[in-house]
């Protein structure tokens, strides 16, 4: 290929000046920020659902149904989405592609938040009802802390699902619509050329930073767990 | 309904589900700035009194009424009690000011009052300067105190405590003994105390209710329930007792153990089969020859502050005596007691036919040392 001769910026510089490139990375990061955004909020309300089921059978269906969507392959979530989306007859483009994010990230934050919440002793609810708190202020001042490290975890695994998700988005995308994971394998398939090896090392680097934030979020979380509230 | 009473139960039946009631048709009535204590073993339904009084749970039959109003569907945010909770349950990402300050800051006070009260009611409990600690930094002790702050500083009319001294070593649980029962008479507020420990229920409360599977089998004064066990379960439940079958002879004589005893207790049917109480400490123990008892020494455990002796009788009934004087284990020795020492209890009485009997005592004046409530 080519031989090593020393560092250089102009591939850099190339990639910078590329606007189409620009408008994918730009596309990308919308998507994975609307659709973590999104799949947090659902998630979240997701397991209170779960968390708040009188039932256990309740219970248990819906954990079920959220694993589903966890262990089934990227292909076949793909795949289904597109029969759906064409049935729906939903244009396939940016929506498409957000909505699927949306839904393939919820389940995650499911998993995030939930041990969250299974870890908050009742009485904490009690509490807060005690001292006069009506349901919005127990969600909002006494839940919602509570469970925020897994909301915080839960919001950048679904970020970083959603940055590098290929399979799901090769699916649902169309109409000029393509993310970094797609652009990079079209571009791969045309031949090689240098301006996606500087794209990677970005791709890199900026993945490196949110598994450092990540590790932050997390040594938070372990910190946080083990606070005042004894268990019996 | 009088103006002291601030909480009735009426007729309360507390199920769940198709199980057998957890509390079966409970009435009492608590006054206004008293210290109750609910004593009873584990699964009683102490807890359960405590979440229907405070609104996490309703009743399924019988109503409860506070200040003259009931109150059976109010949600516990619209109630003027608040709780310790028997794990504290505080807030984890709160530090102890803001764990204080929660009802406060719901109930919108100006943030200044907020200031001044949170840090009255942390000096109250003897935590000034915590202020800005994290809950895990607080010890057991210190962590069970914020909890009682978090209660009193919104000034309820009422304060739940669920065993809160359950999880403190010796020490401490004295220490906060004495500090909740000076708090409780500083502020007036009537408080509501949960333990199965009989010494604490003892030495902190105005008025005892003793619980056993969802009844309350007798309610009074310490001294009322310690010296005049209704039944064998209150009996046994405070403090050590000895207790043998007996029947009543006749009015003031009673016979157990194969001998005649003069007794204090009058109201039976002749002969009735009874039990007799004679509490461990109001034995003495003397030689044979004068004893009014002959048993025989089996072992003996030495308590700190006296003996614990246990013996038997010739018809194997158990006689524990608690001594400040050494005995020998395997010799025969004579235990006395005075007339009062003996307590009878009719079998199977409830608390109003027992409190029925001992008015007709007061009645006739001839017996001074019964109290009546
Ligand atoms: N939510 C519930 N569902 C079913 N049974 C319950 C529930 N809450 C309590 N019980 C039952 O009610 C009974 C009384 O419980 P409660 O918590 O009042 O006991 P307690 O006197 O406080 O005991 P402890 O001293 O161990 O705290 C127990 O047998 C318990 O199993
Ligand atoms: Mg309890």
């Amino acid at each position: 290929m080519f031989d090593f001769k020393g560092f250089s910026m102009q591939w850099y510089r190339e990639l910078f000046h590329d606007t189409r490139m620009l408008i994918i990375v730009l596309n990308t990061i919308i998507v994975a920020l609307l659709s973590a955004l999104f799949s947090t909020i659902f998630g979240m309300l997701g397991a209170l659902a779960i968390y708040n089921a009188k039932k256990r059978q309740t219970k248990n269906m819906l954990l079920s149904l959220n694993n589903v969507l966890i262990v089934s392959p990227d292909v076949i979530i793909g795949a289904s989405f597109l029969i759906l989306f064409t049935i729906a007859g939903v244009k396939l483009g940016f929506y498409s592609v957000l909505l699927s994010h949306i839904a393939f990230s919820i389940p995650i934050v499911v998993l995030m938040v939930l041990p969250k919440l299974m870890e908050m002793s009742p009485s904490l609810i009690d509490a807060a009802r005690d001292l006069g708190a009506n349901s919005w202020d127990v969600l909002t001042k006494v839940i919602i802390p509570f469970i925020s490290p897994g909301i915080f975890a839960g919001f950048f695994m679904a970020l970083t699902y959603s940055l590098d998700d290929f399979s799901v988005t090769f699916f649902v995308t169309g109409n000029g619509f393509s993310t970094l994971s797609v652009e990079i394998y079209s571009l791969a398939r045309r031949g090689i050329s240098l301006n996606i090896n500087a794209l990677s090392a970005l791709l890199f680097l900026v993945t490196l930073l949110l598994v450092v934030i990540y590790h932050f979020i997390t040594l938070r979380n372990n910190k946080a767990s083990g606070l005042g509230v004894q268990k019996r | 309904m009088n103006v002291a009473s601030i909480i009735q139960f009426k007729n309360v039946t507390k199920r769940f589900g198709n199980n057998p009631p957890v509390l079966d048709n409970v009435s009492f009535t608590l006054e206004r700035g008293k210290f109750y204590t609910l004593l009873g073993p584990s699964g009683c339904g102490k807890t359960t009194i405590l979440r229907l009084i405070a609104g996490f749970t309703e009743p399924s039959e019988g109503e409860i009424w506070f200040n003259g109003q009931k109150i059976n569907h109010l949600p516990a945010n619209k109630r003027q009690v608040n709780t310790v909770f028997q794990d504290y349950a505080l807030f984890p990402h709160l530090n102890v000011f803001e764990n204080v300050a929660f009802g406060l800051r719901i109930k919108k006070v100006k943030k200044t009052e907020i200031e001044a009260k949170v840090k009255q009611a942390l000096s109250f409990v003897n935590l000034d300067g915590y202020e800005y600690r994290e809950i895990r930094e607080m010890s057991g002790g210190q962590r069970q105190r914020v909890a009682i702050a978090r209660a009193i500083v919104n000034k309820p009319e009422m304060i739940l405590l669920d065993e809160p001294l359950s999880a403190l070593d010796l020490k401490l649980r004295t220490e906060m003994q004495y500090e909740l029962r000076e708090l409780q008479r500083r502020l007036g507020i009537t408080f509501v105390f949960v333990t199965h420990d009989q010494e604490e229920a003892l030495a902190m409360s105005d008025e005892i209710f003793v619980i056993n599977n969802g009844k309350i089998q007798q309610s009074g004064t310490p001294t009322d329930i310690y010296d005049e066990p209704i039944n064998r379960f209150v009996a046994d439940f405070i403090g050590e007792s000895n207790i043998v079958e007996g029947k009543m002879v006749e009015d003031y004589l009673v016979e157990f153990v194969g001998k005649k005893f003069e007794c204090d207790d009058k109201g039976f049917n002749a002969n009735e089969p009874v039990e007799i109480v004679i509490r461990p400490e109001d034995l003495e123990i003397t030689t044979p020859e004068l004893g009014r008892l002959q048993v025989r020494v089996d072992s003996q455990l030495f308590r700190g502050v006296h003996y614990e002796i246990c013996c038997y009788d010739k018809d194997d009934n158990e006689w524990l005596v608690h001594s400040t004087k050494k005995a020998k284990v395997g010799k025969e020795i004579g235990l006395s007691f005075d007339r009062e020492a003996i307590h009878v209890m009719r079998l199977g009485e409830t608390e109003e036919e027992f409190d029925r009997r001992l008015e007709t005592y007061a009645d006739k004046g001839d017996s001074a040392q019964w109290k009546v409530n």
